[in-house]
């Protein structure tokens, strides 16, 4: 029955996916949602995909397609709502200055990427934390391989120059 | 505007690639020459190289706390949930006209016939709390044991029913009584009333058959009214009543527009030996359908645990049809 066979997918990726929403979203809570969204979906997909397709793709194209309308409608809520708190929410980890003042250059990267544009983000994430192939990034954003390369590479310069404006960790990590 | 020399503007995003472990071998090497010769790309590299360090120990580290195994939990539950609301369903070609099989994880639970309109009109996507999709290819093994019922090449139709689209529990005991009527055997509205322990609510029962979400597994079509007519069927679709019936055997008398042909039936009044009838045995011919059964065949009515009467004796007088 295809209702244990889905239920394999939980078991086998729920895991992943959830990380990887945990990583791109603010809250914990939300990537709760999220994660809940986009395997109800994947749901109602399951019977249209292919049996020789790669679910852990297709997967993270939905984690990926539900976290940018997730990021789209609370963008519309905030513009049209309390801007100023909004932007306190941004984070709910600690503060990066505070994380600069630790002088961690793990966390100084972490909150680097976080203040990442949305694709440059995704693209970092999925490449960099989940090990995904440029096509399948292309896929998961709606863009080609080559440019799913050049949004991680612009990711990798503005992580640097955020760094940089934290001259002491990065210069003590390359001496 | 960079003062940089171009040199090191053109390998920067190999010196990137290089650093970060995304370039290839050729590419890699002109890094490496080039960084040996310029010094603030030596230092871009190293910056680069602990960034992706830092990187890696970030892909090795668990990401922000948050509940994965509450969430698997809770997302089960919500799929749960989902899956008892999925109704799965096809639209087939059958003798009767294009035909509605709608099935969900208890069993199936809508056979619709169609009208010209097709599937856009069918309960299915009337009904609240439904999540419809459409699976011919699951259902076609239902859909082929159906052709063989209407070509009466199979007498049994032993689905598990999913009766949601019922309305009610009373019409849920209406169906379930109904399908306790055998393959070519026929009641009528007050014999299901009876059985369902309210006599009085014939008219309820008929509306109930009338809203049968599963007609022919529920044998709606072996109901009939108190003289024998065939009454009403699936909305004004009485010709398919009278074809299912002849699949089975059930004679009818056209002459007589739609109704069965009760002296060529065998009679069963429920009585202490469980015996069944010819229909001159006595007064059963003239007693109200209401109370009696019918049976186009001998072996149906044994099948239910009948014996012949021992003074009309249906065993050695044969009916013929």
């Amino acid at each position: 029955m295809e209702a244990t066979a889905f239920d394999g997918i939980v078991a086998a990726h729920h895991g992943e996916i959830f990380r990887y929403l945990r990583r791109i979203a603010s809250y914990a809570a939300e990537a709760d949602d999220l994660s809940q969204e986009t395997f109800l979906r994947a749901y109602r997909a399951w019977e249209a995909l292919a049996p020789d397709a790669n679910v852990r793709a297709w997967l993270f194209a939905i984690a990926t397609n539900v976290f940018r309308n997730h990021l789209r409608s609370e963008r519309r809520r905030r513009t049209a709502h309390d801007t100023v708190r909004a932007t306190r929410r941004e984070l709910d980890t600690e503060g990066p200055e505070e994380e600069a003042m630790a002088g961690e250059l793990r966390a100084l990267t972490e909150a680097a990427i976080r203040r990442l544009p949305p694709r440059q983000r995704l693209a970092f994430t999925l490449r960099k934390l989940h090990g995904l192939e440029y096509d399948v990034i292309g896929q998961s954003l709606d863009c080609t391989a080559e440019t799913a390369r050049a949004h991680v590479f612009q990711a990798l310069r503005k992580i640097r120059t955020t760094l940089d404006g934290h001259a002491r960790p990065l210069a003590e990590s390359t001496r | 505007m960079s003062d940089r020399p171009k040199v090191c503007v053109a390998i920067e995003p190999d010196l990137i690639a290089a650093a970060t472990g995304e370039a290839e071998r050729p590419a890699a090497e002109r890094v490496q020459g080039h960084v040996a010769a310029c010094r603030t790309c030596r230092d871009d590299f190293a910056r680069y190289r602990a960034i992706d360090g830092a990187v890696g120990e970030l892909r090795a580290t668990p990401p922000p706390p948050g509940d994965a195994e509450a969430a698997r939990e809770r997302l089960i539950a919500r799929l749960a949930d989902l899956r008892t609301r999925v109704v799965s369903y096809g639209v087939f070609p059958s003798p009767l006209g294009p035909i509605l099989l709608a099935r969900s994880e208890h069993g199936v639970s809508l056979v619709e016939y169609l009208d010209a309109g097709g599937a856009d009109g069918s309960r299915l996507f009337r009904t609240a709390g439904v999540e419809t999709r459409e699976d011919a290819t699951g259902l076609e093994g239902l859909h082929r044991e159906l052709l063989d019922f209407l070509a009466g090449r199979r007498t049994r139709l032993d689905w598990p029913l999913d009766l949601r689209f019922a309305r009610s529990d009373f019409e849920r005991a209406v169906l379930q009584a109904t399908a306790a009527v055998p393959y070519g055997a026929v009641s009528s509205y007050t014999g299901i009333a009876v059985d369902v322990g309210k006599p009085s609510a014939v008219r309820a029962v008929a509306q109930a058959l009338r809203h049968n979400p599963v007609p022919i597994v529920v044998p709606c079509h072996r109901i009939v009214g108190l003289h024998g007519d065939l009454v009403g069927y699936a909305g004004a679709r009485l010709g398919l009543k009278e074809r299912l019936l002849a699949v089975e055997g059930v004679p009818t008398d056209h002459a007589r527009a739609g109704r069965i042909t009760r002296h060529a039936m065998y009679h069963y009044d429920p009585n202490p030996d469980r015996q069944y009838c010819l229909p001159t045995c006595g007064d059963i011919g003239r007693r109200p359908l209401g109370q009696v059964k019918l049976f186009a065949r001998r072996e149906t009515a044994e099948a239910t645990g009948l014996a012949p009467c021992l003074d009309c004796r249906p065993d050695l007088h044969t009916l013929q049809h």
